[in-house]
């Protein structure tokens, strides 16, 4: 609406009266691009973070939510959507806004403990109640007759996760050896009827509608779809061996820089690291990394042999230029 | 009931009770047992695939959706045909206007004097030729206009019109904000309202003297403009290369570096109410800047294209006939100072616009002639002393429009209630129009250039002396001209239109009084000068814009 010079002149009137009094208190707004199924998290989080932060500041924070599949979102974020903060689900999302869009400085992952990632997570195995098809392991999946249910690794972070255990679980058995590692991983492929853009997407594939016999699933997203989205209707298979999920968390310098709210966003991901907001993860059922939260916790999370992304893999620029990258190893097994 | 359970009573009931009726033995039932369980399986596989298909329908609609998001639209109506990304902030358009004329002249003449027979073909005893009943192509201009990142906007149009190729409009446009944008290139100078409707708006073929004799046309340069007060104040503040009375500027560098300034407040103050008012606006405007003509031209007073480096303009009829144009070795040599009061008015199918200017022009004589063709610069400004003098000549015209067929008047173009179809039995838009407007040059023009106060007009017999000639000479130029303006617009739909004006113009002076021979009268007396023979004209055109 335009406003007329009488009606800017009062208001800036208006303005010079009531500035000592707005100084103090600030109404605002952050953006948080995040991945699939952080939902539940930081629709928790962010109610106790601007609790928190009113209460430290008197400032009130809104905070908004984007959510889909973690490339995408990267996608997104580079091509202009302002994000004041980015919780994506892998840390090479993260490194395609320095790399793309010089958005954050390429030493990101250095800025907050762990490599930036306050909770953690894992890919566990989602079955229908009485387990029908029997599935205890990796190698249960390339079973003819098994559906499985996975999203695209192109779009969604989580399906990386997914593909890598998979991959990870077939060097162990058959030794190291690539082509064989590459027809296991094709079989469980192939037995994929539905390849969803992101791992909510999948779930509802899953849970929903009934499609498959088994969901790989992020930890706390087979955790949810069990105890919330269908009681009694599902049990977590965990495998005997997965991956450890370390989702990164970033400001979005350039963004955060241009809307003034730098501070409030690095104190946004600091909380995270907090009591209350490893609590809050822990509830919904993401690993906390602060040990005293992790302790209290620990009977919720069962035991796994996880392997790590760096030891296994490289690290993710190597293994999504080998994996996912055009003519990448998913392109090379992945029949439509 | 569900899909499942259905098909498994369609298929397994019937089976299990002919299985009854016809057999009683263990094996039977045996081999009905493990049939019922294929039975099972299979229905479960196709109740898999059955939801697997519908999954699959869901996430491609889900793509398809988010693909909308990033897929360009291609966009074609009667407003062009163009692309636009997803988003809307980057655009091009494709526009196009073509206006095929026809003028006949009932009455006229055309400016060639002081041409041969030889070079003019047959003069009459005035020295004046008829006017030529042509056909012409006024206007041909493709535009490529539109927009990016969301609020830069471009322009560009060239016209291959009247026998010419230029550049009419190459623009881009700065929208910072709805009250500061900025628009830089050649454009129309935010000066005369009648020029800022668009050519293929306006209402009659050729615009007023106001607008074609003396105010701007198209300039170089750098405008700052805004809407403000809720939109109902327009002002426009400009930087121009600067150019002559109704000049349209060429494309390159100009000859002559002073800048031309221009501002311009319009007002439309009851915009937003219902009542008779909401359709009125007025303004003013005006221009000023310092120019001096080039000053050592091989001078020759029978070509227009003078004006480009003389820094004078010359003037013409509605049927776009040479009326004026300043004397062989006149320049422009100072001050150029333009107003223009200006008003419009539209209420239903009525439509009013007035609009008056006036420019003030400093002009001297030069020595005139090149020094290579022997001409002599005696001053160090290279004009003779005391020629110079402050010329004002002015313009105005009222015109006023009306839609018998009922639709809304309005500045910019009309959209027919019922597009003209014989089969349907629609017939368009028709617009009854008429218009007066004259221009009146100031006296001073057609006197002595040299002891300015010795007559009304030059004394007979000066012409030996090149001191003794007049800024303009009377005998070959009007002082004024007059314009009665009738006719009738059919807009057969948005994007066609036809267009026929009869225009009749009376002219004070402009001729040598009738015996005196144009070659021995330079610069003739009040007693040896007539009126110009008027000039009657019928003007049509056929109009597509899109």
């Amino acid at each position: 609406m335009k406003k007329s010079l009488l009606t800017i002149a009062l208001m800036a009137a208006a303005l010079s009266i009531t500035a000592p009094i707005s100084a103090l208190a600030k109404d605002i707004t952050l953006l948080n691009v995040s991945y699939d199924p952080t939902r539940e998290l930081y629709q928790d989080f962010n109610a106790a973070f601007s609790k928190h932060w009113q209460e430290k500041t008197g400032d009130k924070v809104t905070i908004k939510a984007s959510h889909g599949g973690s490339g995408k979102q990267a996608r997104a974020i580079i091509d202009g959507l302002d994000a004041d903060v980015a919780t994506l689900a892998l840390a090479y999302d993260v490194d395609q806004l320095y790399e793309k869009g010089r958005l954050i400085p390429k030493d990101w992952q250095k800025r907050l403990a762990h490599n930036s990632s306050p909770y953690t997570s894992t890919i566990v195995l989602l079955v229908r109640k009485g387990n029908p098809k029997g599935i205890k392991d990796w190698d249960d999946l390339v079973k003819p007759g098994v559906s499985v249910i996975t999203p695209n690794p192109k779009t969604s972070g989580g399906a990386r996760w997914n593909y890598l255990a998979a991959w990870a679980f077939a060097q162990k058995k058959y030794g190291g050896d690539e082509a064989k590692t590459k027809e296991f991983v094709g079989k469980l492929l192939k037995n994929v009827p539905v390849l969803d853009t992101g791992a909510r997407g999948s779930t509802t594939t899953f849970v929903e509608r009934g499609i498959g016999d088994v969901l790989l699933a992020w930890e706390n997203e087979a955790f949810l779809a069990q105890k919330e989205l269908g009681v009694g209707k599902f049990e977590i298979v965990v495998p005997s061996l997965s991956i450890l999920a370390e989702p990164p968390v970033t400001v979005v310098d350039k963004f955060a820089k241009k809307h003034g709210t730098e501070a409030v966003a690095k104190a946004y991901l600091d909380y995270l690291y907090t009591e209350e907001g490893q609590e809050i993860a822990a509830k919904n059922y993401y690993r906390p990394t602060l040990e005293s939260v992790a302790k209290k916790y620990e009977s919720q999370f069962p035991k796994v042999n996880l392997i790590k992304i760096d030891e296994e893999f490289g690290g993710w620029q190597k293994a999504q230029k080998i994996h996912f990258s055009d003519g990448g190893t998913f392109d090379q097994v992945y029949q439509k | 009931m569900s899909f499942k359970k259905k098909i498994i009573r369609a298929l397994v009931v019937p089976m299990i009770a002919g299985s009854g009726v016809f057999t009683f033995s263990g094996n039977a039932l045996a081999n009905d047992s493990a049939e019922l369980e294929e039975l099972r399986a299979l229905v479960q596989e196709l109740d898999q695939k059955v939801k697997v298909l519908a999954r699959k329908g869901e996430v491609n609609e889900e793509a398809a959706a988010a693909a909308k998001k990033d897929t360009p639209v291609v966009k074609a109506s009667e407003k062009g045909f163009g692309l636009e990304s997803a988003d809307g902030k980057n655009v091009i358009k494709l526009r196009g206007l073509l206006q095929a004329d026809y003028r006949s002249f009932q009455q006229g003449a055309n400016d060639v004097r002081g041409r041969s027979n030889g070079r003019a073909g047959s003069l009459d005893g005035d020295g004046f030729h008829d006017a030529n009943d042509t056909g012409l192509l006024r206007r041909v201009r493709p535009t490529i206009e539109g927009t990016v990142q969301g609020k830069y906007d471009y322009r560009f149009t060239p016209d291959f019109g009247n026998g010419n190729s230029v550049v009419v409009d190459a623009y881009i446009d700065a929208r910072l904000d709805p009250a500061f944008k900025i628009r830089a290139g050649k454009y129309k100078p935010f000066v005369g309202l009648e020029r800022l409707q668009g050519g293929g708006d306006i209402k009659f073929l050729e615009r007023s003297y106001v607008t074609n004799a003396i105010l701007p046309n198209r300039d170089l340069g750098v405008s700052v403009y805004g809407d403000i007060l809720g939109d109902k104040l327009n002002y426009a503040f400009g930087v121009n290369n600067g150019v002559v009375d109704g000049g349209n500027i060429s494309s390159g560098s100009e000859f002559e570096g002073n800048k031309e300034f221009t501002a311009r407040l319009f007002a439309t103050p009851f915009k937003d109410e219902t009542n008779a008012l909401a359709g009125l606006g007025f303004g003013i405007a005006g221009t000023v800047t310092n120019i001096d003509g080039e000053k050592n031209l091989n001078w020759t007073d029978s070509s227009a294209a003078d004006a480009t480096r003389n820094g004078l303009p010359s003037y013409v009829t509605n049927g776009q006939q040479t009326f004026f144009r300043y004397g062989g070795g006149i320049v422009a040599d100072g001050d150029r100072t333009r107003i223009a009061p200006q008003a419009n008015w539209y209420y239903g199918p009525f439509g009013l616009i007035t609009e008056y200017a006036r420019v003030s022009q400093d002009v001297s004589k030069a020595v005139g002639g090149s020094p290579a063709a022997g001409g002599a610069i005696v001053t160090p400004e290279g004009v003779l002393e005391n020629t110079k003098r402050k010329l004002k000549h002015d313009a105005w015209q009222i015109a006023g429009s009306y839609l018998i067929t009922g639709e809304d008047a309005s500045f910019k173009g009309v959209k027919p209630k019922n597009d003209f179809d014989l089969e349907k039995g629609g017939w368009g838009a028709w617009e009854l129009v008429a218009r007066y407007s004259e221009i009146n040059l100031d006296e001073d023009t057609f006197k002595n250039a040299s002891g300015v106060n010795s007559g009304e007009f030059g004394a007979t017999g000066t012409a030996a002396t090149a001191a003794g000639l007049a800024y303009s000479d009377l005998s070959r130029s009007a002082k004024s001209a007059k314009s009665w303006t009738a006719g009738v617009n059919w807009y057969l739909n948005q994007n066609a239109k036809i267009q026929l004006n009869y225009e009749h113009t009376s002219f004070d002076g402009g001729d040598l009084a009738e015996g005196l021979a144009q070659a021995t009268n330079a610069n003739a007396s009040g007693s040896n000068v007539r009126d110009r023979e008027s000039e009657e004209a019928l003007l049509a055109r056929l109009q597509v814009a899109f």
